[in-house]
């Protein structure tokens, strides 16, 4: 009687069929399980809309992220004859606004003028105490806080022939109060932004003395 | 301004030129030598009838940033008092509003210091008194003067006009007639491009000018015929490179004022010849 149920359940398969075989049937039945459960327990495997749902098939396989990810300096490209390498364009100045807002006009002049831009991040801001000497007395107070704010774009490729316009452009641009300088990107200036670990190194001078 | 900014500069330069010349200058020069050997030995059969000059377009940056147009000064001002309203407080602001505060309780007659917190540090120096020991220091200071009190139209200064860029130009004498151009010198054998447009400003008489050249790449170009009478055989006229450059060093003595001339863009058409000129124009930016 079961497997005959089950064979009209796999040929058929509409719900009419199945709740009006399962009303004949149900005393019959073995199981004590109420009459839904085992209906859809059944059912969904070969219903059309299986697996409607699913997406997680669908995206990147995502790797477990490692704890300490140590970041690596990227290799940095060397100049050749007709680009250059990596090149720094630093802007410094007393004044935040100008000093941002001329560093990013730099960068969109550069994604405008398609150089490709690798980076363009803040050094941390320079605090200068500026103390002046007290007329009666050899005592020195403290006058104002000067704060010095950086930020650096960072190019790479950039054409032999087009750096002469774009330093031109920028030079030109320039604000009173903000200083400019384009330099090579070495790897010290990659480490200069990582903060120094007093202990690990004296925990490694240990080991090695 | 313009002190720290060359201070800064110039140094960082000439990392960029001794640093790259190691990578670019040296095979360009060398590429050039291979070119200019090439042509030597090919000179028996066909030398080039162009005589080549190398000239530098000496600019003197802008110092000072230009004038607002009157739109723009409205416009300030807008942007400045919608800031301001919707502002917050400074700490300082803060610190006045609560001292005039204390002031007013002071006057009440049940008045009790002993109700006041931290207050015992304040009672010497108030907000108020600081701000008077700054406005004093402010009327003590005098900003330098946008214009360095030179002529505007003098143009053997290049002092002149500091919102805008300058160009240097020079009067020679070509052929029988005395032209205003950018400073050039003939190429000699066995130097790049750019050496010569170095040769060409190291050589001005009377100008101690020191320039930061952008590039090793010319901006520009002309090409002029000799007259009839001067051509010898084998040169039919001359190419000129123009080379781009940037004042460094900050001379304020005056040139002469008939040889040297400091220019803008717009008056450019007063100095030079019109095939020229047009040339000319191309490269320059006035911004």
């Amino acid at each position: 009687m079961n497997s005959l149920l089950n064979k009209v359940f796999l040929l058929q398969n509409t719900r009419a069929l199945v709740c009006a075989a399962s009303s004949v049937q149900s005393q019959v039945l073995t199981t004590q399980m109420p009459l839904g459960v085992l209906l859809t327990n059944r059912q969904y495997r070969s219903m059309p809309t299986h697996g409607i749902g699913r997406y997680r098939h669908l995206l990147p396989k995502a790797l477990p992220k490692k704890k300490k990810d140590k970041i690596q300096a990227k290799q940095i490209k060397a100049p050749t004859a007709t680009e250059f390498g990596v090149l720094n364009v630093c802007v410094s100045g007393y004044d935040l606004t100008l000093v941002e807002h001329y560093s990013q006009y730099i960068h969109n002049l550069c994604s405008h003028l398609d150089i490709k831009v690798d980076e363009c991040y803040a050094l941390p801001t320079k605090s200068t105490e500026v103390m002046v000497m007290q007329e009666q007395g050899t005592k020195m107070y403290l006058d104002g806080v000067l704060k010095t704010h950086e930020r650096v774009v960072q190019i790479s490729e950039m054409k032999a022939t087009l750096f002469p316009i774009l330093a031109e452009v920028l030079l030109k641009n320039q604000p009173e109060g903000v200083q400019l300088c384009i330099k090579q990107h070495t790897e010290a200036d990659f480490q200069a932004r990582f903060k120094t670990r007093p202990e690990l190194q004296g925990l490694i001078a240990k080991i090695n003395n | 301004m313009a002190a720290p900014f060359t201070r800064v500069y110039r140094p960082l330069w000439r990392i960029i030129t001794t640093t790259t010349s190691n990578g670019r200058v040296r095979n360009v020069s060398y590429t050039r030598q291979q070119w200019s050997a090439q042509n030597v030995k090919t000179a028996g059969a066909a030398a080039s009838p162009w005589a080549l000059h190398g000239a530098v377009c000496v600019q003197r940056l802008p110092v000072v940033s230009q004038d607002r147009s009157p739109i723009e000064e409205k416009f300030m001002e807008l942007m400045q008092q919608m800031e301001l309203e919707r502002s917050l407080l400074a700490d300082h602001e803060l610190k006045l509003l609560d001292d005039a505060a204390r002031m007013s309780r002071k006057q009440e007659e049940d008045y009790d210091s002993d109700e006041e917190e931290d207050y015992k540090d304040k009672e010497i120096v108030t907000a108020q008194d600081l701000e008077d020991v700054w406005e004093q220091k402010l009327k003590e200071f005098q900003p330098a003067p946008r214009t360095q009190g030179v002529n505007q139209k003098d143009v053997s200064s290049s002092e002149r006009c500091l919102a805008d860029s300058l160009i240097l130009l020079v009067k020679k004498d070509i052929g029988s007639q005395k032209l205003w151009l950018l400073p050039q010198i003939q190429w000699q054998m066995g130097e790049t491009l750019r050496q010569t447009a170095e040769r060409a400003l190291a050589s001005l008489p009377g100008a101690d000018l020191k320039a930061t050249f952008l590039g090793n790449a010319p901006c520009g170009f002309y090409k002029y015929k000799y007259p009839k009478d001067i051509q010898k055989e084998g040169t039919v006229g001359a190419k000129v490179f123009f080379f781009k450059a940037v004042l460094s060093s900050h001379k304020h003595l005056p040139l002469e004022k008939n040889s040297f001339a400091w220019v803008k863009k717009d008056e450019l058409q007063d100095f030079l010849k019109p095939e020229y000129l047009k040339q000319v124009r191309r490269f320059i930016m006035a911004l």
